[in-house]
């Protein structure tokens, strides 16, 4: 029955409160974890819930989306029929305008996409939440419910509530009302991952389109709660949802908590990420390194505490790092000390230089830069 | 379509030398620097030095290495025309047909396999080595001195020459004599088991070979011999760099060890972005370092977890050393598990295996004859307390306070 679930994930969701970390790319090709991009746990979830078939919209930006996921082979989504299939604008149409304003503007523009879909089912993700979630099982429960739409939401509201929709839960398990983006959090949090037929989805596309709705929470849930089987999937393991410079580093750190690790990396759901062929990290014999989160192919020859270093990463001697996200490739020279400091991929920081931040207000460098 | 240049891979052979830890895999198999598979080391010199068909010739417990090897994705060997191909030993029209009698056989056998590629050179390597090597340079060489044979060679102190196969060359380091393991040896030139043969050359030597009843059809005891006889142009190639055969336990710790350090003259650089070693390697979380971790001169990889402390030793991925644990001077393969307050020296731990509280496998070298690394075979469990001495080779679970 799993091959009948066809995966669509919104890979061009972007927050401008992500500042640097989204100056070259979108959110959901932000590094997170490590030595992932957020957009992996979602890849992950649907191909290790046997989802086959997974459409990734884009509209800007996505250059380095593209160089990530390549043709899907690491995903095993490298197929000869479906797989991996980039999605971007204009693809199949030539009225619409290239950036799309709300995800029932973007399914418009994949309409026929969407038509040729072989599943009868399919789950709608955004590319910008990292949570390993059960999919399989979320779909057993559709089927099982008899549910127009199933949607995927967690107990632990831990977004920015502008940001975020809230689901009212009624005494039949069915959602009875929405809100979207309210000032304050109320009920339980969505995490926008919903599951409907291929025939329902089709038909609220074009429904959309007729009139003009832009947004699916706002055009669907919100508007169809009292006409569709709405059900909520009460998910309340980790989930990360990448808002803000701030609230990037808060989830990083978040990782080194070991409950944390255990419901976001599961054995029998590994994420799956591009194979970079790192060997193992060498830590030299005057390094320390404690509370850590380090990726292969790093070199550490000074000292880290309560940090996440991505692949590749090079701390040198008498450098101290502390409370920092180090992404791939970043040198720390000798005798440089960095704390709080979100370092993006490739930026070398000369030898002896300070820099400083706050747990509450991370410094964040941009990529390739030399400070 | 013809190709210039392919690889025949020997890794057949049973490695049993490496005693326990080659007792479910091929010696090619057999893990290494924390990512890698022995293997790894012949693939990745040939796709960097342009090679991109590969014969790998297999028969030794193959299961394992063919797994491995898969459609050869990792090493970019995946290709419409050439790639990697799995050669095992088959039967042929009239019940004919045998396992590889010896290194040449196994090439005799796989005549129309080379012949299908039509190449103008074949490239004789061994899974049991490791080195970075630019083959391309050596067959360059090959051309030039429009050699019948060229075979790469590396200088070894004179004292260490009886141990190896050892060529005598001219000053044109022209081939003209070999000798195996001379006790009175006149050059210092040892033979790494690396040749490029001329195949038109070499497929009339392969012939010419079978169809000696006496020969052992070995490259070693019989083709070089014979191509020797017959005043065959045969060069030596010198290979500057670091190569290690890691066919024994000795040598595959010492290779082990000589990877954490490769600045040291006989090093070898694994972080190289121009030589890069590729593996095929499960996708883990990065790993995590407890609060009272300390780890120094050693490596790490993805999917351990240490809260204890790791000296001068190699962790391949999935490891765990727990609190109060201790590892030093030693290698644990994947998915090995440390428990609170062991202490692990001097040993080698193949995959999965379990080592309880407290206990104590190996030491340090103490100046006894004896002494030698210990050897921990895969999927064991050594109870809590129990004492593992140095040297010995464990391949049934130890009891709780036991001594072996």
């Amino acid at each position: 029955m799993m091959n009948k679930l066809h995966g669509i994930i919104f890979s061009y969701l972007s927050n401008p409160d992500l500042r640097e970390l989204t100056q070259n790319r979108n959110t959901c090709s932000i590094p997170y974890g490590g030595r992932y991009r957020v957009i992996d746990f979602m890849l992950s979830d649907m191909v290790n819930a046997g989802v086959s078939d997974v459409g990734l919209i884009v509209d800007a930006n996505y250059q380095s989306l593209l160089d990530h996921v390549g043709s899907g082979k690491d995903w095993d989504l490298s197929r000869k029929h479906g797989g991996l299939r980039i999605l971007p604008p204009f693809s199949y149409s030539d009225k619409r305008e290239g950036l799309y304003r709300g995800r029932m503007d973007a399914l418009a523009g994949i309409r026929s996409y969407l038509q040729n879909i072989r599943q009868d089912h399919v789950v709608l993700a955004g590319g910008d939440l990292a949570v390993n979630l059960p999919l399989r099982d979320i779909f057993e429960a559709h089927i099982r419910n008899d549910a127009d739409i199933t949607a995927v939401c967690t107990g632990h509201p831990k977004g920015d509530p502008k940001g975020c929709d809230y689901f009212t839960i009624g005494a039949g398990g069915r959602i009875t009302d929405v809100a979207v983006h309210p000032p304050i959090a109320q009920g339980c949090e969505s995490l926008e991952v919903y599951i409907l037929s291929k025939e329902l989805l089709l038909s609220l596309v074009d429904h959309c389109a007729a009139h003009n709705i832009h947004s699916f929470s706002i055009g669907v849930l919100q508007s169809m709660v009292g006409q569709l089987k709405i059900c909520p999937y009460v998910y309340d393991g980790y989930a990360a949802r990448l808002q803000s410079v701030a609230g990037y580093f808060a989830r990083s750190m978040e990782l080194l908590d070991p409950n944390i690790r255990t419901e976001l990396f599961v054995p029998e759901r590994p994420v799956r990420t591009k194979d970079r062929s790192d060997p193992s990290t060498y830590y030299g014999p005057e390094s320390r390194c404690y509370n850590s989160l380090v990726a292969d192919g790093c070199i550490i020859e000074g000292e880290v505490e309560n940090s996440i270093l991505f692949r590749g990463v090079r701390v040198e001697k008498g450098a101290k790092v502390s409370g920092c996200v180090l992404m791939q490739g970043t040198t720390i020279q000798a005798g440089a000390v960095l704390k709080y400091a979100i370092a993006d991929k490739n930026v070398r920081v000369n030898p002896g230089r300070m820099l400083m931040g706050h747990s509450t207000y991370p410094l964040a460098i941009a990529k390739n830069e030399i400070v | 379509m013809k190709k210039e240049c392919v690889a025949m891979l020997l890794a057949g052979g049973q490695g049993s030398r490496l005693h326990a830890l080659t007792s479910h895999v091929a010696k090619p198999a057999v893990p290494f620097g924390g990512k890698y598979r022995i293997i790894d080391f012949p693939l990745s010199n040939c796709i960097n030095s342009g090679i991109d068909t590969v014969g790998v010739l297999t028969q030794y417990r193959p299961m394992e290495l063919n797994a491995y090897i898969g459609n050869g994705e990792p090493w970019d060997l995946d290709r419409s025309y050439g790639g990697v191909h799995i050669l095992p030993p088959y039967m042929r029209e009239g019940e004919k047909g045998t396992w590889y009698k010896g290194t040449a056989n196994a090439i005799y056998q796989n005549i129309n396999f080379l012949d299908t590629y039509n190449p103008d050179y074949v490239l004789i390597l061994s899974g049991d080595h490791v080195y970075k090597m630019d083959y391309a340079d050596m067959l360059r060489r090959h051309k030039e001195a429009n050699a019948a044979c060229t075979i790469s060679v590396l200088e070894v102190p004179m004292e260490e020459a009886p141990r190896f196969g050892i060529m005598n060359v001219d000053e044109n380091d022209d081939i003209y004599e070999f000798e195996e393991k001379p006790k009175k040896p006149k050059s210092n030139l040892a033979s790494m088991g690396i040749y490029i043969f001329t195949w038109k050359k070499l497929r009339e030597y392969l012939i010419a070979d079978e169809e000696d009843e006496k020969s052992a059809n070995d490259f070693g005891k019989n083709i070089i011999p014979a191509m020797l006889n017959a005043k065959e142009k045969m060069t030596a190639y010198r290979f500057k760099g670091y190569w290690k055969d890691v066919g024994t336990i000795d040598s595959l710790w010492d290779a082990n060890m000589d990877m954490l350090s490769p600045d040291a003259p006989n090093g070898i650089d694994l972080y190289d972005n121009e030589w890069p070693i590729f593996a095929r390697t499960p996708t883990k979380p990065p790993h995590v370092m407890g609060k009272d971790a300390k780890v120094n001169h050693s490596m790490v990889t993805g999917g351990c977890e240490v809260y204890g402390t790791v000296e001068n030793s190699v962790l391949f991925h999935s490891v765990v050393v727990e609190e109060g644990a201790v590892v030093r001077y030693s290698i644990l393969m994947p998915g090995t598990v440390v428990k609170a307050g062991a202490v692990i020296e001097y040993s080698i731990v193949a995959e999965n295996s379990v080592i309880g509280q407290r206990a104590k496998v190996g030491a340090a070298p103490d100046g006894s004859e004896d002494w030698g690394v210990a050897v921990v075979a895969q999927n064991l469990t050594i109870g809590d307390d129990a004492v593992v001495s140095p040297h010995a080779m464990i391949t049934r679970n130890v009891k709780g306070g036991g001594v072996k």
